[in-house]
């Protein structure tokens, strides 16, 4: 049993009859939140509001439901992302459960008048509206943030898009290897001389998310000193941008191009010349460790970690410089001792001696062998009335004020249209059977 | 209607009035600082006499190395002010400037605290209402909270750098360039602040926050969890594209002005599908596959490796842009790969105004990367210069 600093990172299994909407805690208790966002970065963005105590109102249309639940995540199943299940239930979604725990479920056809007048009745009883669609799509359905203000005239409203609310490539399609590819983060990753390797995931979809939380949370900030409300335009692809660094400088300042056979470099590190800095082999399958070097303490640390082997004592490696000119070798030696041992006894090995050194973790490590983030209680568990207990990513800050507050698994499709609809909007239980009967909710 | 011609009266800078001291010796709490300073608030950065380490990391401006060409330094630190202090000797000085402060931001492992005397408790304890929100590699105690780390070093261990790399496995993966690691540790630094900052709002408090760079690492993988999480799956990297269970077709493509394109085609979408094929065949390029059996799902899949061929040989014969702009004309989700050089020639963000020109010491003009938040009753602030190492102190508050 690995030790655990906090609250156990597994938290009570709430059982159906448990599920109906409480009293939240946290720094945004009280903000209620018309969430019209679907698909990744809008869902992530306003699951860090949910985790941390606000209202928040995921609006979803029954005959198109929210993506996640439909791309193939499922437990005792598995299926690449694009091979997907069209005849699967919705509710079993594990990417949906993922996005949206903590959150309130309804559902409204907005196609129709009185889906999108009862969608109005809701953003008058909210304080913050979020949308990630293409651009028009809000517009089409009359909800800009003109009319929000006519309804709640401090509200915050935050668009978050590819490419943003203006400009002439704003109603380009992205989703997070085009803004990657676009912004120049893909480029900026891979070996010399060949294709880009980039990102095996998309990196912007939760970088866009975050910098979207972070904007929503100043925004709340700014409204409760100021009173005054916000329209809030982030572009995936600015953000992009804003991440790809000091080699931006590099181009604008000393008209250095990246578009040179020897960029970019891999893994290796030139600012500052660090050597060795890369990934090498271990035992087993597939199985790697990283390894940065940046001046000749760490050397003579890292060397004494490998029992002070031969090869390394003459003068060629004596220095940064020298270990920086001769890499290729230098990386050949070190592949050849980090390949007979698994990539956490290296690691350990090495930080004993103070050498930064991280095995290449993949999930089942981060979830079964890092003591670290257990430590933390990093990872929780919530129970789903379809999909069973999960486990989900939570706050990789611990705050000594108010932390997360887990209180549900993602909602069931509608689930919550009773609560929201009949205790909070107020419309009658007649009303709302037949608003269901004529497919508005 | 836009955020840019919004017709609301501007108010003040969202962080005005906010004040920030930090004392940071990695990108993680050096660009959580910037993105609080490019949106208003006053930050202080203190550092050693012979300046932040961070100053000694290149490239440098015209090639020569001195505290004030550091780029990675120039690139981190805009809109700050800076002032000396020789910590640990120096705690009554840096007591002056927290006894004004917001926020404190401390990015240095537990180590370096230590050595500089700012335990985050103690100073959290000393200030009542300051957040003090302190960065390490690993998190403030834990067993690895002693272990040394670098961006590449968090990225292979917080699990991201697993999904990373090439198809061919031999090729061991690789790091995503530029200090990824401590950029997503920075954005949820900088969610914590106005969390603790809304709590203070209600609470009259400060707290302490105890971010780890691997924490934050390891919860953004995307979908390298849920794959865990859900079907017990481990994703395998890919070239550029999403590390799936199982192999999938490449999405890179090579265009005539030795460029790359990525393009995903997705099988199961009848509109794409069609969209793609009418380009093709209005280049007399389409050949069999607009045949009927196509628009059958199932063909389609049994053909792709077909259809890739088909798709290569298609963008072969155009620029990496005009497949860009007329493939997103046709509703495909396509982007050509930019380089930092071609992002700063694109025409939507110009268009945008996202770049800015900050005047150098030197008086020469540079361009920059704006601030990706836009708020349309909140005016965006002008990027000043990192501060220089000499460049005049300022006094600390009044006691």
């Amino acid at each position: 049993m690995i030790p655990q600093k906090q609250a156990p990172g597994v938290f009570p299994f709430y059982g159906e009859e448990d599920r109906g909407p409480r009293k939240r805690s946290g720094p945004l208790a009280g903000v209620r939140v018309a969430d019209f966002c679907w698909m990744g970065v809008g869902s992530v963005a306003t699951r860090l509001l949910a985790d941390f105590g606000a209202e928040v109102i995921k609006i979803e249309d029954r005959t198109r439901v929210d993506m996640p639940r439909r791309l193939p995540l499922y437990k005792g199943e598995v299926r690449n992302y694009g091979q997907q299940d069209a005849t699967a239930d919705p509710n079993r979604g594990g990417l949906f459960n993922n996005y949206s725990r903590n959150k309130l479920g309804v559902t409204i056809n907005l196609r129709t008048q009185r889906g999108r007048d009862l969608a109005e009745q809701l953003v008058g009883a909210s304080s913050v509206v979020t949308e990630n669609f293409a651009p028009g799509v809000m517009e089409k359905w009359g909800f800009t943030y003109e009319r929000f203000r006519e309804l709640v005239p401090d509200v915050i409203y935050a668009r978050m898009s590819g490419y943003g609310h203006s400009g002439p490539h704003e109603h380009y399609r992205s989703y997070g290897p085009i803004v990657q590819a676009a912004s120049g983060l893909s480029y900026v990753a891979g070996l010399p001389g060949r294709e880009p390797s980039g990102w095996g995931l998309s990196y912007m979809d939760n970088m866009a998310a975050y910098y979207n939380s972070a904007a929503l949370l100043m925004a709340i900030w700014n409204r409760r000193a100021t009173g005054v409300g916000t329209e809030i335009d982030v572009a995936a692809v600015e953000v992009g941008v804003s991440l790809l660094g000091p080699v931006v400088l590099d181009v604008t300042v000393n008209d250095h191009t990246t578009q040179r056979p020897d960029y970019p470099t891999g893994n290796r590190l030139e600012h500052p010349q660090a050597a060795p800095h890369g990934v090498y082999p271990c035992a087993g399958e597939d199985r790697w460790v990283a390894i940065a070097v940046f001046n000749n303490d760490e050397w003579s640390a890292l060397l004494t970690a490998m029992g002070s082997p031969e090869w390394a004592s003459g003068p060629l490696f004596a220095t940064q410089e020298g270990r920086f000119a001769n890499q290729d070798l230098l990386d050949g030696h070190i592949a050849e001792w980090t390949a007979h041992y698994d990539p956490h006894t290296v690691m350990g090995r090495l930080q004993a001696h103070g050498v930064r050194a991280g095995a290449v973790q993949n999930p089942q490590d981060l979830n079964e062998v890092d003591p670290q983030l257990a430590w933390r209680g990093t990872f929780f568990e919530m129970d789903h009335p379809v999909i069973g207990p999960a486990r989900f990513e939570g706050f990789p800050a611990s705050m000594s004020g108010q932390g997360p507050d887990h209180w549900r698994s993602a909602p069931l499709v509608g689930e919550d249209n009773a609560y929201v609809f009949g205790e909070l909007l107020g419309v009658d239980k007649a009303e709302i059977d037949e608003l269901a009967e004529a497919g508005v909710i | 209607m836009t955020v840019q011609d919004h017709p609301l009266p501007l108010g003040a800078p969202i962080c005005d009035g906010l004040t920030v001291v930090e004392i940071a010796e990695d990108p993680a709490g050096e660009l959580t600082g910037k993105l609080l300073a490019q949106y208003g608030a006053r930050v202080t950065k203190v550092e050693p006499p012979e300046g932040s380490p961070t100053r000694q990391i290149g490239p440098f401006a015209g090639g020569e190395q001195t505290p004030d060409s550091s780029l990675t330094f120039w690139y981190y630190n805009t809109s700050k002010r800076s002032v000396k202090a020789s910590l640990p000797g120096d705690q009554e000085m840096l007591d002056g400037h927290l006894r004004d402060a917001d926020v404190l931001i401390l990015s240095l492992t537990p180590a370096r605290q230590r050595e500089l005397g700012v335990d985050p408790a103690v100073l959290a304890a000393r200030h009542p209402r300051l957040v003090v929100c302190a960065i390490t590699p690993f998190g403030q105690d834990g067993p690895w909270a002693g272990y040394a780390s670098s961006d590449l070093v968090a990225l292979a261990a917080g699990g991201l750098l697993n999904s990373c790399g090439y198809d061919d496995h031999s090729i061991p993966p690789i790091r995503p360039a530029e200090n990824q690691a401590y950029h997503v540790a920075a954005s949820f630094a900088h969610i914590s602040i106005f969390l603790a900052l809304i709590e203070r709002q209600q609470t009259g408090s400060g707290q302490v926050i105890d971010v780890s760079v691997h924490d934050c690492v390891a919860v953004s993988p995307e979908l390298a969890n849920p794959y865990w999480f859900y079907p017990k799956a481990l994703v395998k990297r890919q070239t550029c594209r999403h590390a799936q269970p199982s192999p999938t077709q490449p999405a890179l493509f090579s265009t005539l002005d030795g460029r790359y394109v990525y393009f995903a085609l997705i099988l199961g979408d009848i509109k794409p599908w069609q969209n793609l094929i009418e380009w093709m065949d209005g280049f007399g390029m389409a050949a069999d596959l607009t045949d009927a059996g196509y628009q059958e799902v199932s063909f389609r899949q049994a053909n792709f490796p077909h259809i890739q061929q088909m798709i290569e040989a298609f963008f072969m014969v155009q620029d990496a842009t005009t497949i860009y702009h007329e493939g997103q004309a046709r509703g495909l989700p396509i982007a050509v790969v930019n380089s930092p050089d071609d992002v700063l020639e694109d025409e939507h963000l110009a268009a945008r105004g996202f770049f800015e020109t900050v005047a150098l010491p030197d008086g020469r003009p540079a361009v920059f990367p704006g601030a990706p938040i836009r708020f349309s009753a909140h005016p965006a602030v002008a990027q000043s210069h990192a501060p220089l190492l000499d460049g005049g102190d300022e006094p600390p508050p009044a006691k």
